[in-house]
């Protein structure tokens, strides 16, 4: 029997795959949390608590070299598996060991990255199927709010919805000849984010058109009419 | 014209870098000369407001033109500049296009440098509310890039970057400068960073250079 996203309790979607580069790092909050999303120069994905071990400055704001990240701030660089290997005022040290940023299990399922704790028990997401990422859009309004919205309303103006799935952190609808998914990620008590991608062939053109109604949701769930500027 | 233009200069102010920016990718060569803007309010003296009544940096004088409008100062330099074309769409929906953006910046995306300089410079303002406006504003270029992305358009207004571009570039770039993250702006960032790749590309402070 294939995997659900039931199975994968404790993972969470926080970005859309494509929208994190190879080589590039970004920030993102998850339940308050702060956490660099990031990959090394082979596309690799990691997620580490987004604190540099020396000042606590944010990692997400540093840069890639190779298979390192490297902290804006002083030039501390971390290796994959997140232990410091490099301190720029200090060349010659053999840096011990101890120093580490606090990790998070990161994985790639249906176009986006998930991410668990890393003593998180149970499966990780494994879905390899192609999706066309649309966007990943932050809302003013907590996650049940959001999800409330999206599973009533989809993406306002594609019609009615359709054959409405929810499926551990990710919810499937249909809208006319759309399906789309969404990962749901809480940010904090009053921010949530949904990372959208839809389902089957897509044309780009098609995506373009449907970047409005994206922003028609937003409006939505923060204010509670579609219509209004 | 045969000299340099000199722009009169404040190194933290964001219209000041455009302007820097915009003479680097355009081959242009500025004298500059030194403003203290903050704290010492230079701009506001009786040197600054001969030159420019508006009591706003940046100011570019170039044999007999004094330019006041950030806006202008970027067109001028692009049309001047060796490499300044590049940055001019040739056809007539490209170049109205960048004119639509660079007015937008202008108008419409004016907020985050007013947040920025509450924030940094001392300026007076409402926080609140010039954050706000700042975040409304990139929300509208973040879903614009969203759909340029789908178009294969790189930039704000085609496939090539633009004086709009460099125009609407610190906006972002440095909104972390008054709190804002870049988080919400996957589209931006995407952006940025094609920005970061233009040949002559330069930073300032806020703008790490990672490269
Ligand atoms: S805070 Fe990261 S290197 Fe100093």
């Amino acid at each position: 029997m294939p995997q659900t996203l039931n199975d994968t309790a404790g993972w969470a979607p926080l970005a859309l795959a494509s929208d994190i580069m190879t080589a590039t790092s970004a920030g993102t909050v998850w339940n308050g949390d702060e956490i660099v999303i990031w990959r090394d120069s082979a596309g690799r994905v990691h997620a580490w608590e987004d604190r540099c071990p020396h000042r606590g400055m944010k990692l997400s704001f540093g840069f890639v070299r190779g298979d390192r990240i490297a902290c804006l701030y002083h030039g501390w660089e971390y290796d994959s598996a997140a232990a410091c290997r490099y301190i720029p005022a200090h060349p010659e040290l053999d840096v011990p060991a101890t120093i580490r940023v606090a990790r998070y299990k990161a994985v790639e399922a249906l176009g986006m990255i998930w991410v668990a704790p890393l003593d998180q028990p149970g499966p990780a997401p494994v879905d390899q199927t192609q999706v066309n990422a649309l966007r990943s859009l932050q809302v003013d309004a907590p996650l049940a709010r959001l999800t409330q919205v999206f599973v009533t309303h989809g993406l306002p103006g594609l019609g009615l919805v359709r054959d409405v799935v929810a499926d551990g952190a990710v919810i499937r609808l249909t809208q006319g000849a759309v399906r789309l998914v969404a990962g749901l990620h809480p940010v904090d008590d009053a921010t949530s984010m949904l990372h959208i991608a839809v389902e089957g062939a897509c044309t780009q053109q098609a995506l373009a058109a449907l970047v409005p109604a994206t922003a028609a949701l937003r409006r939505l769930a923060e204010t509670g009419v579609a219509g209004a500027a | 014209m045969m000299t340099n233009p000199t722009l009169w200069n404040y190194d933290l102010d964001d219209a000041c870098y455009r302007v820097r920016l915009m003479a680097s990718l355009s081959g242009v060569t500025l004298d500059l000369r030194s403003v203290d803007a903050f704290p010492g309010n230079e701009h506001l003296g009786d040197e600054m407001l001969a030159l420019n009544p508006l009591g706003r940096l940046p100011v570019l004088e170039h044999g007999a033109l004094t330019l006041c409008q950030t806006e202008a100062i970027l067109l001028h330099l692009a049309r001047i500049g060796p490499r300044g074309a590049a940055f001019v769409p040739s056809d007539d929906a490209g170049a109205a296009r960048m004119r639509d953006w660079l007015f937008f910046g202008a108008r419409d995306l004016a907020a985050p440098s007013q947040a920025r300089a509450v924030a940094m410079l001392g300026a007076a303002g409402d926080a609140g509310a010039l954050n706000h406006a700042a975040r409304h504003g990139l929300r509208l270029l973040e879903d614009h890039m969203t759909a340029q992305g789908f178009r294969g358009q790189g930039f704000v207004a085609g496939a090539r970057a633009t004086v709009a571009d460099i125009a609407l570039f610190p906006a972002f770039a440095l909104c972390r400068d008054f709190n804002l993250d870049h988080d919400a702006f996957p589209a931006l960032r995407l952006w940025a960073r094609r920005v970061r790749q233009l040949d002559g590309f330069i930073t300032m402070p806020g703008i790490p250079d990672y490269h």
